[in-house]
């Protein structure tokens, strides 16, 4: 049953190399009415620092084709090399698949300083719906509380999707001396799940 | 650790993180794939594994998921993959060190899609680096390939 995972505290174990040290996720929501809106503008403003840093960014690029390169590792903005276009299959089916480059890796990723990033997972863009590459806070709040566009999750469940989404657990164990996502992983699941007992607010209500 | 190269199996005693590459070339005396850059920026080091274009410096031997195939497999002289034969008839090869790269990463590319535009036969090439710079003659043969591998 979707939307019923309930108060009680789920263990999602992370099949990812990477997680060593925090190996699971715990899906712990406030009981309800406990988060005030200010606070949930609050733990919003931490979500947006995640869903707006370059390790997560770079590939919520919308109906672009094309992956960027921002942050500082890589100066200034600029689209992805070598000409890659992930095409509408997301994943450069129709050109280079992302996996060429970024091969599906089981043992430890790639830490190498300018190599590729590998996850144990198909290496992809997010979905074009998701579109987050130069949005502002509102934007982007606006589209996570949309169940049209946010896969029709509510926040339990994009809580949830934090857990078992391996490339997504990359972003805070990225290597190779690129700069990880703020907080950590555990701390955004539980800033979603704080935004959502809230009521989902965002900064223009 | 067990691998098919070239459709001949092979048991190696490596270190599971020895890059593909060096496990080709320097355990299994497999040079076609060359070395050039060890970080996914120049594509000479392409090969196929399960029929899908990999840079085998960026695959750790323990990650190797699927039959390898380097360019000493994926034709012959007497049988050339037609990428192959375009190759010879464009006359592409200047000093050679990307080739066997360029015509994996092709091979896989026309295997994946096999009418492709203009633009994204560029896109899929794009990856390969040729330092002497024959890329006009690499499109060439790349779009005689495909048309080939259509009439065919």
């Amino acid at each position: 049953m979707r939307g019923c995972i309930g108060a009680s505290a789920l263990i999602v174990a992370l099949p990812f190399f990477a997680m060593a040290a925090e190996d699971a996720v715990v899906i712990a929501p406030p009981p309800e009415g406990s988060v005030s809106v200010a606070e949930g503008l609050a733990a919003w403003g931490r979500i947006y620092e995640v869903a707006s840093h370059p390790r997560c960014a770079n590939c919520h690029v919308g109906a672009s084709e094309r992956p960027m390169w921002s942050g500082p590792s890589y100066g200034q903005t600029r689209v992805h090399g070598m000409n890659v276009m992930a095409g509408d299959s997301r994943i450069g089916a129709e050109t280079i698949p992302c996996r060429t480059c970024h091969v599906t890796n089981e043992t430890g990723g790639n830490a190498m300083p300018h190599g590729a990033p590998q996850v144990a997972a198909a290496w992809r863009l997010a979905p074009v719906e998701a579109d987050w590459f130069g949005k502002s806070s509102d934007e982007i709040c606006a589209q996570l509380r949309d169940p049209a566009r946010n896969d029709g999750r509510t926040f339990l469940e994009i809580a949830d999707h934090l857990g078992h989404d391996v490339i997504l657990h990359w972003a805070w164990s990225p290597g190779g001396g690129r700069e990880p996502a703020p907080y950590s992983l555990q701390e955004h699941t539980n800033d979603v799940l704080a935004w959502g007992v809230a009521g989902m607010p965002c900064p223009s209500d | 650790m067990k691998l098919k190269v070239n459709g001949t199996d092979h048991e190696v005693d490596v270190e599971e993180d020895m890059p593909l590459l060096w496990v080709l070339r320097d355990e299994l005396g497999i040079t076609g794939p060359k070395y050039g850059c060890g970080i996914a920026q120049c594509g000479a080091c392409t090969v196929h594994m399960d029929g899908v274009a990999v840079r085998s410096c960026q695959v750790a031997a323990a990650d190797v998921d699927g039959d390898i195939t380097t360019i000493e497999g994926l034709g012959t002289p007497a049988a050339m993959h037609a990428v192959q034969e375009a190759w010879v008839e464009h006359q592409v090869a200047q000093c050679g060190y990307c080739q066997a790269g360029q015509i994996m990463q092709a091979a896989s590319f026309l295997d994946l899609n096999p009418e492709p535009t203009d633009d994204q036969i560029d896109a899929a090439m794009s990856g390969n680096l040729c330092r002497c710079g024959t890329y006009v003659r690499i499109r060439a043969a790349v779009k005689t390939a495909a048309t080939k591998m259509q009439e065919a």
